[in-house]
């Protein structure tokens, strides 16, 4: 029997393998995949990062707009604090619109990949009879699929 | 006790994970790096994790910014009341200032180009390293982090977003200096008087000097945390990938061409 499961990369993967091995599976195989170039996204997740996010330019306009805002605001009506937030908002608004615009090119050039990418496989050799429990160990440690070949 | 012992075998390490923080060379742009030092010398090197120059630049302008009220300058210029900046600046150490100033923008982009290059040998190399760390001081590891909490973490009060990445020592310098800075610019009373409603009192109660050094603090601390966060979740999967590819690959191991069953 084997049994073949994808997973994201987190700890869970060496938790399941270690698992396996307590439980007498020692045969097992894994793959990291390459995974293809991803629509590069605003905000980036637990699982998925590519570091270029829509924030560098905008956290540093927003220090340049907040510092001029509060200075200004000590002669200003509504005082520096609000004029410091407005500068920071204003700030990081134009940095974000910039940073999309340069990276809106980009994206357009690269289909975006929905949902979960599996980022791993294991491919585990085990008895007919530790079928269900290996099943069972992978699913509780977050396998993206799995799947069972006979013989 | 660490899980890897030098061996004098690889050139280069990409990564080193110690009881005080995960220390990485990753690519990083340039000009973002410069502009952090523009807005606060040593920023670009911490961002580096060149912390002790980055710390010693950033008390050194703190100290320097203090005794010539370079701050308060800056702000009756961007006031227009050019006359009370000329009047508050002290001149003394005022031109000791701006070497220093300089210096920590060209080196910071100057050392980013630099450390740009030494990562692409790293991570063709991909030497082990030390992934894991526990003693008395306490433990770390690799783990994947959510960049989001990071950034709402950071957002609350500096220091935060560095604690989450253990990164101990920069959320300790980060934590002192935002007391500071709060506690002397009279920060927090300006804000309870705006939410009594009282502008002018709250206007009156701030002080320039301290009150400018928080916009540049702030942003940079968010920045950090969660410019880190990514590139530790991106370091983890770097390691993890490496494991698996020298432990579970036997070169026996046989595809079974079977049915795939229920």
């Amino acid at each position: 029997m084997q049994i073949f499961a994808t997973f994201e990369h987190s700890t869970f993967i060496e938790v399941a393998i270690s698992q396996l091995e307590e439980n007498g599976v020692q045969d097992i195989f894994a793959v990291p995949l390459d995974n293809r170039v991803e629509e590069r996204k605003l905000f980036d997740t637990i699982h998925r990062s590519d570091g270029v996010s829509l924030t560098q330019t905008g956290l540093f306009l927003a220090v340049a707009f907040s510092t001029i805002g509060a200075s200004r605001g000590f002669v200003l009506d509504w005082g520096p604090i609000y004029w410091g937030l407005i500068g920071a908002f204003f700030g990081f608004l134009l940095g974000f619109l910039f940073d999309l615009v340069v990276q809106r090119k980009r994206i357009k050039k690269e289909k975006s990949l929905k949902g979960k990418a599996s980022e791993v496989i294991l491919i585990i050799n085990c008895e007919e009879s530790q079928k269900k429990q290996v099943e069972e160990l992978l699913w509780d440690n977050l396998a993206l699929g799995v799947a069972k070949i006979s013989g | 006790m660490r899980n890897f012992t030098n061996t004098n075998k690889y050139r280069r390490y990409r990564a080193d994970v110690n009881s005080f923080g995960v220390v990485t060379i990753h690519k990083r742009n340039p000009y973002i790096i410069a502009l952090w030092s523009i807005a606060f010398p040593g920023f670009g090197h911490l961002l580096l994790e060149k912390y002790v120059r980055g710390i010693l630049l950033i008390m050194w302008e703190i100290f320097i910014n203090q005794q010539t009220n370079l701050n308060l300058a800056m702000m009756y210029s961007f006031t227009g009341r050019i006359e009370s900046a000329k009047a508050v600046l002290d001149v003394r150490l005022l031109f000791l200032y701006i070497p220093v100033y300089l210096f920590a923008i060209w080196d910071s982009n100057r050392t980013t180009v630099e450390l740009n290059k030494i990562y692409l040998l790293v991570d063709k190399e991909d030497a082990r390293f030390n992934s894991f760390s526990i003693n008395a001081v306490g433990v770390n590891y690799l783990e994947k982090r959510n960049p989001f909490m990071a950034f709402l973490w950071a957002c609350t009060i500096p220091s935060l977003g560095q604690l989450y990445l253990n990164r101990i020592i920069l959320a300790f310098f980060a934590l002192t200096w935002t007391v500071l800075f709060v506690y002397q610019s009279h920060f927090l009373e300006g804000i309870h008087y705006l939410i009594v409603g009282n502008i002018e009192m709250s206007t009156n109660v701030l002080k320039p000097q301290w009150l400018l050094y928080i916009p540049s603090y702030y942003f940079f601390t968010i920045y950090d945390a969660y410019m880190n966060t990514v590139e530790n979740n991106k370091l983890f999967e770097k390691e993890q990938r490496r494991y698996l590819k020298s432990h579970y690959q036997p070169t026996n191991f046989k595809i079974r061409k079977g049915q795939k069953v229920k």
